[in-house]
């Protein structure tokens, strides 16, 4: 198990966001992580990546207990709606990243040119498109060395051939070992790239397992995720 | 600090800077208010020189620190005030701001390197505002002004200091609250407040005096008049640096409240301890070219005999001239040499207009060794010969040093109109434009 999550639990004031949680993730694989608006989907990531503290619980990467403070060794989170840097231009960006972690310029080119971001890489990133500014970011997170790696919301923003691009793209790292768990709220974009799916409603994991494991969970002998969604949530 | 990371996030820091917008204000403002403090300075040192017909004896003893370097630099006490704050906090906000402090706090650095980084760009940024600063002493040189090297370096010294303490507080101010105009507003309340602490804490004595002595406008006067306290650089410092330490707790946003509850009050007791530590060191320097803060050598070498600590009660109100000329032209200079100089200020109200004559208003006793004199005066010969009376000590022969000769220079600020008004605006401007274009 690449990473087990144990009774996570997260309140802001009288508010419990995440109650109890409990799933896994296993290596090379891209679990889907779904919920309906304010499920917690959000909280859970960041909670994740020790950018919000938790209340309660415990996360083990590879069976070992890794505190907040150092998950950012285990695992990288790139959030939704956040434009960094708005003055610096897309090649620096990805430059100042590459260079943190340590990629070669080849590196970083090729990465960019898998997102369509080559005729971008002069632009400001507060001139780039809701779309556009998701892809400069994807490739953000793809230039980390991370085995793991969270990712709010990928697809949005993006046009249906950009969104099937890139979900080839992020299939084609998972199939070379890195892992993916990405939060997604079009639930046909998610059964189309998801191998698992965790569902999270109210702050609870709900189900977790294939399509068909969560089918049988929900008692559908036929259907496909919304159906299964509506049913669990 | 050299890894290639930590020259990756300068490098980082030192384009968000330049993409600051407020430090391109800041660079284009800052060459008319030097180059207008310079020019009615060059012009008001000229007239008092004798350029407009005035007495001869005027001009003895005019000193350029006083006359131009002070109300040149001047103009840096206002920018690091009023607009120095807002650059050093966009630095550190505007990634709260943007999320970007999200991505940065999984980066394979730590909170502390990237702070360092922002530290040593916004230090560089301030150092690049001097230019102007730095051109008016090469234009007075070009008049043929003279200048006295530790006077000058000193004084830079003060304003640099007086940078990290802004920075510092600025980058505490972004750190913990949560936006930059929430923390535009802590800040000019910090300043403010100082004033305040300036205010009450002068003639009081005590506690409340000492830590006004190191208030920002308090601290650079000192460095104005040619002195250099090893306390002042102590504390100076050590407030600067606790405010990037105190922005380091606050800013990674997956601790919890009690880490940044314990941690302030460890970088508060931390700060205060290494403040206080600094406050006792009594070292100082007079830097001055003419010695003002420091009585001559031959009266320093017959004072350096007291060894037992002095006792002076002044009954001055805070408001009353004569108490800051007792503090500068008596109390300073023995706290430089005497082991320890206890001052009690004794009087009851805050102008001294109506105090009665009971209540002694206007003396000041000076006790040593059990033995006490009272003097109403606060010229500097005259308090020495009653010190060297109370401690039984020969007064020195009068002294055959030459005195300060005075460096009088009826030039007018030729080109630094030009220089300060019309260039270094159409410079920052290109400078701008170009770093846009880039």
């Amino acid at each position: 198990m690449l990473l087990s999550v144990e009774g996570l639990s997260k309140r802001f004031g009288s508010n419990a966001v995440l109650k109890n949680v409990r799933f896994s993730v296993r290596d090379s694989e891209v679990l889907g992580l779904i919920g309906p608006n304010g499920a917690g989907k959000t909280t859970l990531f960041e909670c994740l990546a020790g950018l919000t503290h938790a209340d309660g619980g415990d996360v083990k990467f590879r069976d070992r207990t890794v505190a907040g403070a150092r998950r950012k060794e285990a695992l990288f989170y790139l959030p939704d709606a956040i434009s960094p840097w708005a003055d610096q231009r897309v090649s620096w960006a990805l430059g100042f990243f590459g260079g943190l972690y340590a990629r070669s310029k080849t590196e970083v080119i090729e990465t960019a040119g898998g997102l369509g971001l080559e005729a971008l890489m002069g632009s400001r990133i507060g001139a780039l498109s809701k779309g556009e500014l998701k892809r400069a970011l994807l490739a953000i997170g793809l230039l980390t060395r991370h085995p793991l790696l969270l990712l709010d919301e990928p697809f949005d923003g993006l046009d249906l051939r950009q969104a099937r691009e890139v979900m080839a793209l992020l299939k084609t790292h998972a199939s070379r070992g890195r892992t993916l768990f990405v939060s997604i709220h079009q639930l046909i974009d998610a059964s189309r790239v998801c191998d698992r799916l965790v569902l999270l409603s109210a702050g609870k994991v709900v189900g977790e397992g294939t399509l068909a494991e969560l089918r049988a969970k929900a008692g559908l002998s036929e259907g496909g995720l919304e159906e299964v969604f509506l049913a669990l949530t | 600090m050299r890894s290639p990371r930590w020259l990756l996030l300068a490098g980082k820091e030192f384009r968000e800077l330049l993409a600051s917008r407020a430090y391109w204000l800041l660079l284009l403002m800052i060459g008319p208010l030097v180059g207008q403090g310079f020019i009615t300075a060059v012009n008001l040192y000229a007239e008092v020189s004798g350029a407009g017909g005035g007495p001869a004896a005027l001009s003895q003893g005019l000193s350029p620190l006083d006359g131009i370097l002070a109300p040149s630099f001047g103009a840096y006490d206002l920018a690091v005030t009023l607009l120095f704050p807002f650059v050093a906090i966009r630095l550190v906000a505007a990634e709260k701001e943007s999320g970007a402090l999200k991505l940065m706090l999984q980066a394979p650095v730590g909170v502390g390197s990237s702070l360092a980084a922002k530290g040593v760009v916004i230090l560089a940024g301030w150092l690049i505002a001097w230019a102007p600063g730095l051109l008016t002493l090469v234009l007075w040189k070009s008049y043929g002004g003279h200048l006295h090297a530790p006077e000058a370096l000193n004084l830079l010294a003060g304003h640099a200091l007086r940078a990290v303490l802004a920075a510092g507080v600025a980058a505490a101010a972004a750190g913990v609250c949560s936006g930059p105009a929430t923390a535009a507003i802590v800040t000019l309340g910090f300043t403010v407040g100082a004033w305040a602490l300036e205010f009450i804490g002068a003639g009081r004595g005590g506690v409340l005096q000492e830590l006004a002595s190191f208030t920002p406008t308090a601290a650079l006067r000192g460095f104005e008049q040619g002195q250099l306290r090893l306390s002042t650089v102590v504390v100076l410092l050590a407030a600067g640096a606790g405010g990037f330490v105190l922005a380091a707790v606050w800013l990674p946003t997956g601790r919890g409240w009690r880490f940044r509850v314990v941690g302030s009050v460890l970088v508060a007791a931390g700060f205060a301890f290494v403040a206080w530590g600094g406050s006792l060191v009594r070292a100082s320097w007079d830097l001055s070219e003419n010695q003002r803060n420091s009585f001559s050598k031959a009266d320093q070498a017959a004072l350096s005999g007291i060894k037992q600590p002095l006792h002076i009660t002044v009954y001055l109100a805070p408001e009353d001239p004569r108490l800051t000329d007792l503090e500068r032209s008596i109390i300073g200079k023995l706290r430089m040499i005497l082991p320890r100089v206890d001052v009690a200020y004794a009087a009851q109200s805050v102008s001294g207009l109506f105090e009665a004559q009971e209540d002694h208003y206007g003396e000041v006793w000076y006790e040593l060794g059990g033995r006490s004199v009272m003097s109403r005066s606060t010229t500097e010969p005259i308090v020495l010969e009653t010190l060297y009376q109370l401690a039984g000590i020969e007064p020195p022969p009068a002294s055959d040093e030459p005195g300060y000769p005075g460096y009088p220079l009826a030039a007018r600020p030729r080109s630094a109109p030009l220089v300060f008004y019309a260039l270094w605006p159409l410079i920052v401007c290109a400078a701008w434009w170009a770093n846009y274009k880039r």
